[in-house]
């Protein structure tokens, strides 16, 4: 693929190269807790089926992605251990997984290997990708650089990564249960616990990682100015059963089912 | 028009038509401004622009009321329409544009089933109008259908998150969801109206299946000090860290 270099980032990976603070200090946390998700990624690049998020709504119900992907040029934004590019590639999409933790690309390259699925994995911050211009027909991020990267700054770059027409897809946490949630480690209950004006980057006292969170209209307008043409916002309900997720601090079952915990947002570039 | 009313739209017009003068006495100052402003703040459309320019277009008002929005746009060179499912209103509306010197259609329907020809404005807007008192998967497709490619529809609203954090029970706004998000879309009023609100994600496929491109979800921020006639201060002070008002702007593709 050919490398434009920007922002002085170098094909090589991130080293040596002047990440923003926020950056820097995620891909730290990140470096952390890549052992925990090292763990998980056998069970996630494992599934036939693709579902969305921490209740694993299935893909199927939601028809999110462009059907079918196979033949599509894909970029993942904040792979992590790129399971959801694993599945992308494995119905026949050119994917690639762009994510600035290199344990975590080690997990994805393992994964690769035990499950002998090769596709290119790039070291870099999704704010400054090293990808070419127009050259991708579906962006997407599930929990990724969605909410670990300044939207100011990845949705430009995903947009500026999309071909006219091509689609972006991506997860994060719901603006409810973001209002909602608690400082510590345990779940929200209803109380709204924070402004919802002048929501963007957001610290949490338990770990040194820096969130990124915006209110709808926000979303929409950097969309728009970005090119891009809001399609759906999908909020999802927790199935009314199930598994159990494991993310202490974020909603359980019974908040899921009356307040969307996550949500999806899909545009097009125009 | 009153036959083929929805159960709704009826009983929203019998406690308007009831209404009219004691809400035109109490917010007509309020809202009866020099210049057009939005919603319950009464915010300047000068700075917000979201309408824009509408000299020359032609321009449909849901909800009129007394034709306060409608009178001063057609004072800014706007061919007017003013729509209102009350009868009562529409006779503040007409007193207020013969006291204007003007002279523009008032039509009395609900916004749900508008008798105007397809495709016939540049705007559709309402002011925290018919989209409050009509049911979205009914008015916004009307809305669409009278509206020009590449028209506009503008209009304020309350939120989402305010009529979750009201409580019936001590009949105030708290800081606590009390109701679910999932499924929110309609609310019998005390006062015997019956309401309309949607999630975003509800809106927007709203908007989409009914051929509008999202173009912005303007979430209103009182500044401080703002007042308002339809709020307490405490309200006010509420609105000032979540969303108690919002305008959406959609363009008929």
């Amino acid at each position: 693929m050919g490398a434009q270099l920007a922002d002085g980032a170098d094909l090589a990976g991130t080293e040596g190269v002047t990440l923003p603070e926020h950056v820097r200090r995620n891909r730290a946390q990140w470096t952390r807790w890549a052992p925990e998700y090292a763990e998980r990624a056998a069970r996630a690049w494992a599934r036939e089926e693709f579902t969305w998020g921490v209740w694993g709504v299935p893909e199927r119900e939601l028809g999110v992605f462009p059907e079918p992907v196979e033949g599509l040029d894909v970029a993942e934004l904040g792979c992590g251990t790129a399971y959801v590019s694993a599945w992308l590639a494995r119905q026949g999409a050119r994917a690639v997984g762009v994510d600035v933790t290199p344990a975590q690309l080690e997990t994805a390259r393992a994964m690769q290997e035990r499950f002998g699925l090769e596709f290119p994995l790039v070291e870099a911050s999704a704010e400054s990708v090293p990808l070419d211009d127009a050259s991708f027909d579906l962006v997407v991020s599930e929990y990724g650089a969605s909410i670990w990267a300044d939207p100011y700054w990845w949705v430009p770059e995903a947009a500026r990564l999309l071909r006219p027409g091509g689609l972006l897809v991506f997860l994060v946490n719901g603006t409810l249960s973001v209002l909602c949630a608690q400082d510590e480690e345990v779940p929200p209950g209803p109380e709204l616990r924070r402004p919802y004006f002048g929501m963007h980057r957001f610290e949490w006292p338990e770990d040194d990682s820096v969130e990124f969170h915006l209110g709808y209209g926000d979303w929409i307008r950097l969309l728009s100015e970005c090119g891009c043409e809001v399609l759906d916002l999908v909020e999802l309900q927790a199935p009314e059963e199930g598994e159990p997720h494991v993310y202490p601090g974020l909603p359980e079952r019974w908040w899921a089912r009356r307040w969307p915990s996550e949500e999806i947002w899909k545009a097009r570039k125009l | 028009m009153s036959d083929g009313l929805s159960e709704h739209a009826a009983r929203n017009r019998a406690v308007w038509d009831r209404a009219a003068d004691s809400y035109q006495a109490e917010h007509g100052e309020h809202i009866g401004r020099a210049e057009p402003r939005w919603g319950m703040w009464q915010l300047p459309e000068d700075e917000l622009q979201i309408l824009g320019d509408v000299a020359g277009k032609d321009v449909l008002e849901l909800g009129c009321g007394a034709a306060q929005w409608s009178i001063l746009l057609a004072g800014r060179g706007a061919r007017v329409v003013a729509l209102d499912n009350s009868a009562r209103q529409l006779e503040h509306a007409r007193a207020a544009m013969a006291a204007a010197g003007l002279d523009f259609p008032l039509v009395h329907a609900s916004a749900e089933s508008v008798p105007l020809p397809d495709a016939s404005f540049d705007v559709v807007f309402a002011d925290h109008g018919a989209n409050r008192f009509s049911d979205p998967y009914r008015w916004v497709p009307e809305a669409s259908r009278l509206l020009r490619a590449g028209g506009l529809l503008a209009f304020s609203g309350g939120t989402a998150l305010e009529t979750l954090c009201w409580s019936p029970a001590e009949d105030r706004l708290t800081t606590t969801l009390q109701r679910d998000y999932f499924g929110l879309h309609r609310t019998e009023e005390e006062d015997g109206t019956v309401v309309f609100e949607l999630p975003c994600g509800e809106w927007i496929r709203v908007f989409r299946s009914a051929g509008l491109v999202v173009e912005e979800l303007r979430e209103i921020q009182p500044p401080e000090g703002a007042v308002s006639t339809y709020r307490t201060e405490e309200e006010t002070a509420w609105a000032r860290s979540w969303p108690m008002e919002q305008i959406w702007r959609a363009r008929k593709a």
